[in-house]
């Protein structure tokens, strides 16, 4: 039955003996379980209850833990032109990540991602599309091609490299983004170029990258084997969920203490304080550092901290300032850390870390607390879980991850004091003592080129160049060519309703629109666009999506994706697995990398002759050498025993391996690396991966394998000042009956609803729209009922605006640019249905991070970190009125309100 | 409510039982209060293939104690509870307040024994013991939060007097490729 309505069915098909078996990952979140895809052609009868009937060998029924088929984990694909059904089933044979097939709902439920014309999958664009007449026309994909490149190449030379922006995801595949980056930076050249999830290409965690950490350093069996973990900013059980089921969970039974700093109390975090092994800093968005500063202040006063760590693994006063061939004038980490904002002579000392922290008044316990809105008995608390050695001398293990929650609210100050405490606390190096994110989406970045970053006119005082903006340099005018890939661009950057507004004076009220099917008219057409002062926009992706491709693109390109192309990417712990294609993609949609490569060489650049995905794989391998998950070494292994790169990732299935990857010339063998800044590693183990001889040919062991990524390869400690945060966050404040507006994902929802919400019609009826937690107080004092349809509305959205040199140390400080006029307040608003709880603090209101629909961002500050240049989402205001009843109210079939902290 | 509902539904039982609590929103409600006679002759037929199993007394529920029963077969683990006056999608009796469903977590076939949940006005099957799962018991036992990969499987029911009769399952249960295995079989 063709529905977008849940129906629950009643039984569900089983794969025959002879279905064939491939090997994939979960498209979703980081953990990236593994999955096998079970695939029979139509014709072939389905398998029977009895052992000797099914591909599993089990009778059915089955018990728990057993092999089992969910309705939707079925589905109707083609293959090779022929109808084949799907069973997609978590790999009960895994030994890594997803241990014996567990999964989340969303991976659980991935088979309904697949195009199958009878589902909500329908409306996958299948031909590339023009807008002609104001109407998105089906078009040839020559005619397309040929359109976006002579316009493209007309833009790069009339306006310069910077007016062609690409905005791209990050995450889709080595194979894909290898390819776009060669395309942008190695050819264009274009600073206007960042990924879907930052205004510019800047480090996601400034505070990590300084401190010297990897965002992905540890193994996931290291947050098992933490005694403490701190969790700040996320509940993996929402985002992560087999990373928590099958190694926090675990470690919470054997009794691991957990920390957690979270204005909202969801399902993992109960969970943890069911156990009574549980601290929970329930505080406002944005001060964590205060809270981390405080745990790290009563760390040292007591002299619990790792001294025996930091006189080994922290620069001191010399090896802060040393340069070690590179100077540190040219390291990421002096680029921000002029003036001494940062910089300090180590631990101790009259400029070491402790000095400094014990004079801030705002890291006074009391006073963090207090503002914080947590309390200063639980940071004691959290201090001597951390770091109080025990009475026989020996220290606990302590962990620290962190996600979205905690490292877009303060983006600098934040990673800064999460690291300087990690850092005392002894963590980073050793097995059980990592710190690292927990992650957002899976790593499928590869490097095609670097970013000019010279090239940009963005220039913060007294340093080097940042990244361009690319918000900011669209809204000031000067992108004239947008190439968006799998993107929304405008709803997933915050203050999007000014950004809206652009794209619609610069597209769509251009007067030059195409009105002809003559090739030549078109481009013409196109070129006077961006001529007068307008923008072109063309779009690769899956779904048409609103409103970047519904309202702004003038060429779409269909995008062929997960399951529909061999693909390579890998997980939170560098692990590389392969990606198997199983069914035919859509009509004529292709893989990104196709696209770009045949616009590319129509617009004359060499190097894009790529005839599939391995050949695309294979050359961006030696651009990994020196990246976390280096895949050199897998194509040298391939290559020697005469296979290609993706033939040897398949063999490797779904425990794959995990990188930075070694080939060891003597034994013929592929080794991988259990985790970065592993300082337990010897030499036998060095040499077991790489040879006795030292590292050989094409093997590249980075400093970052043994050691930490900084000038001396020990961990910088750094300051956190509040004062360059606090300027925003006291002026974002709620004031009269506004509550803090913040946002997340939830473990229900993944890829940013265009699966989920939209098109997968189990999750669809558990948020069918958009909402919003409120606490019962808050609730009451507005007339607010759980299932009540709500309008969240703000004046006092800051926006920044203007494309600017910094020369002042202040320039950039938020209270500067709203003194100087760069700060524009605009007003927004969006619907939602409420859920009242008391899982949310008082005073705070919780979205889901960005519903299609109703996409709240638009209430979130467009105003950039002043250090890092990345968003604080999470930091937004809003009031909240009722204008009426949801039918989800009074019905039985849609919404829960059921709280999540139930356990 | 009822008789409104009475009056429409006589004479055309062609939509069944199972989609009525589907799509019937608040009129499931209303549907729920009609005693069996109503649909006399066509029950069997409107669940097709499900036997149609007594399970126990209206008038002898108590609040929040869960009545345990196997339905469809004598494996699948069930229960029945009358949740204190807190309406419920497809709940019989004067407060349509007393649904069944799976005791089997969806996910990966944890039992949920034990975990039933009042609080306030909150009707709440979990936390599952495996990998955390939580089912709204009101809301046809969708997921509140968790991993299971569809609802937990309701069990239909209907009153005949003060009988109440189990007569069909809404979701695949866990474990099974067929809630009746033998169906379409001779």
């Amino acid at each position: 039955m063709s529905s977008n309505d849940y129906l629950p069915e009643d039984s569900a098909p089983l794969p025959p003996k002879d279905a064939e078996v491939l090997t994939t990952c979960c498209d979703y979140c980081i953990v990236a379980c593994g999955y096998k895809v079970y695939r029979w052609p139509t014709s072939m009868p389905n398998g029977g209850p009895r052992a000797n009937q099914n591909a599993f060998g089990v009778d059915f029924p089955t018990h728990a833990l057993q092999p089992w088929v969910a309705p939707t984990q079925h589905n109707r694909v083609m293959h090779k032109g022929q109808p084949h059904r799907v069973v997609i089933l978590p790999d009960r044979e895994a030994k890594v990540v997803n241990k014996g097939g567990d999964s989340s709902i969303r991976g659980g439920c991935i088979a309904q991602k697949l195009y199958n014309p009878d589902t909500p999958t329908r409306d996958r664009l299948m031909t590339p599309l023009m807008r002609i007449n104001g109407l998105l026309q089906p078009v040839s994909w020559e005619l397309a091609l040929e359109v976006a490149a002579a316009v493209a190449r007309h833009v790069i030379r009339e306006h310069g490299a910077n007016a062609y922006s690409v905005k791209t995801y990050s995450y889709q595949y080595i194979e894909n983004t290898y390819a776009i980056k060669k395309f942008a930076l190695r050819h264009i050249k274009t600073a206007a170029f960042t990924f879907h999830d930052t205004p510019s290409n800047v480090t996601s965690t400034p505070g990590f990258r300084d401190a010297g950490f990897d965002n992905f350093a540890p193994a996931y069996s290291d947050w098992q084997e933490a005694e403490t973990l701190l969790i700040a900013g996320t509940d993996p059980y929402e985002t992560k969920t087999t990373l928590f089921t099958q190694f926090i969970k675990p470690a919470i039974d054997a009794g691991q203490r957990t920390i957690w700093l979270n204005p909202r109390e969801t399902a993992g975090l109960a969970y943890a304080k069911s156990h009574g092994n549980a601290i929970h800093f329930q505080l406002y968005p944005g001060t964590d550092s205060l809270v981390l500063g405080a745990i790290a202040r009563i760390i040292l006063e007591n002299g619990w901290e790792d001294q025996e760590w930091i006189n080994a693994w922290v620069n001191n006063r010399w090896e802060s300032s040393s340069g070690f061939g590179q100077g540190t004038r040219n390291t990421p980490w002096q680029w921000r850390t002029t003036w001494s904002k940062f910089q300090t002579d180590g631990v101790y000392g009259e400029q070491g870390y402790k000095s400094w922290l014990m004079v801030q008044p705002e890291y006074e316990p009391e006073e963090a607390a207090r503002i914080a809105g947590v309390s200063a008995a639980d940071i004691h608390t959290a201090a001597e879980w951390l770091a109080r050695p025990r009475a026989d001398g020996s220290r606990p293990k302590s962990s620290f991850g962190i996600e979205k929650g905690f490292y877009w609210s303060n983006n600098t100050g934040n990673t800064n004091a999460i690291s300087a405490l990690a850092i005392i606390c002894g963590a980073g190096g050793r097995p059980g003592q990592m710190i690292g994110r927990f992650g957002g989406h899976q790593r499928g970045g590869a490097g095609g080129g670097s970013y000019p970053r010279n090239r940009s006119p963005e220039k913060l005082p007294g340093r080097r160049r940042r990244a361009l903006d690319t918000d900011r340099w669209l809204v000031s005018g000067h992108t004239r060519f947008a190439h968006v890939i799998g993107t929304t661009w405008i709803q997933s950057m915050c203050g999007s309703g000014g950004l809206n507004a652009k794209f619609e004076e610069l597209v769509s009220h251009n007067p030059n629109q195409i009105r002809s099917h003559d090739r030549e008219q078109i481009i013409t057409t196109l070129k006077a666009r961006a001529d007068s002062g307008g923008m072109v926009v063309i779009n690769q992706e899956i779904y048409l999506r609103d409103p970047i491709g519904s309202k702004y693109a003038d060429i779409i390109f269909p995008a062929a994706t997960w399951g529909e192309e061999d693909f390579t990417r890998a997980n939170g712990e560098r692990r590389l697995r392969l990606y198997s294609k199983f069914y035919d993609a859509p009509g004529s949609a292709k893989p990104d990398w196709w696209i770009i490569a045949q616009l590319a060489r129509r617009m004359g650049f060499e190097g894009f002759d790529w005839q599939d995905a391995n050949e695309v794989c294979e050359e961006s391998a030696r651009f990994s050498r020196s990246s976390r998950k280096s895949y050199q070494m897998i194509m040298v292994a391939a290559h020697a025993e005469g296979k290609t790169l993706h033939q040897k990732l398949r063999e490797l299935g779904t425990e794959g391996i995990q990188g930075p990857t070694y080939y060891n010339y003597e034994t013929g063998e592929l080794h991988g690396s259990v985790r970065l800044h592993d300082t337990t590693l010897t030499e036998a183990d060095l040499s077991r991966k790489y040879g006795s001889n030292g590292f050989q040919r094409g093997n590249v062991v980075n400093k970052k394998v043994t050691h930490f990524n900084t000038q001396t390869g020990k961990q910088n400690i750094q300051k956190h000042p509040w004062s360059l945060f606090s300027d925003y966050w006291h002026w974002m404040q709620p004031r009269d009956s506004e509550l803090w507006h913040t946002n997340g994902r939830i473990n229900e929802v993944w890829q940013s609803g265009f699966d989920d919400l939209l098109r997968r019609p189990y999750i669809a009826q558990r948020f069918p729209e958009n909402w919003v937690e409120i606490h019962p107080q808050d609730a009451a004092a507005r007339g607010i009922e759980s299932g009540d349809q709500v309008v969240l509305y703000s004046n006092r959205i800051p926006n920044h605006v203007n494309t600017i040199k910094g020369v002042g140390s202040e320039d950039f400080q938020f209270s500067e640019l709203l003194k100087r006029g760069h700060i524009e307040l605009s007003e927004g608003a969006v619907t939602a249905v409420a859920i009242v709880t008391s899982a949310i603090k008082k005073g705070v209101l919780f979205s889901y991070f960005l519903d299609p629909r109703q996409p709240g961002n638009i209430l979130q500050g467009r105003v950039v970190d002043s250090v890092s240049g990345n968003y604080n989402y999470k930091i937004g205001v809003a009031k909240v009125k009722k204008i009426g009843e949801s039918k989800h109210k009074q019905g039985f079939r849609t919404f829960s309100f059921a709280p999540r902290n139930i356990v | 409510m009822a008789d409104s509902a009475q009056k429409e539904d006589q004479g055309r039982c062609t939509l069944n039982r199972r989609e009525f609590l589907l799509y019937g929103g608040t009129a499931a409600v209303a549907v729920s209060t009609i005693s069996l006679s109503l649909f006399s002759g066509s029950a069997r037929a409107r669940v097709v293939g499900y036997p149609r199993q007594w399970i126990a007394r209206l008038s002898q529920l108590t609040d929040h104690q869960l009545l345990n029963f196997r339905y469809p077969n004598e494996q699948a683990q069930s229960f029945l509870v009358k949740m204190g006056g807190v309406q419920a999608g497809g709940g019989l009796g004067l407060e349509h307040d007393v649904v069944a469903f799976s005791y089997i977590c969806t996910h990966q076939g944890g039992s949920l024994k034990g975990g039933y949940k009042a609080v306030g006005e909150h009707r709440v099957m979990g936390q599952c013991p495996l990998h955390l799962s939580t089912y709204d018991l009101t809301r046809h036992g969708i997921i509140v939060s968790g991993q299971a990969y569809q609802s937990l499987p309701q069990v239909v029911l209907e009153l005949e007097g003060d009988d109440i009769y189990a007569s069909g399952v809404m979701g695949l249960l866990h474990g099974y490729h067929d809630n009746l295995p033998s169906r379409g079989k001779p």
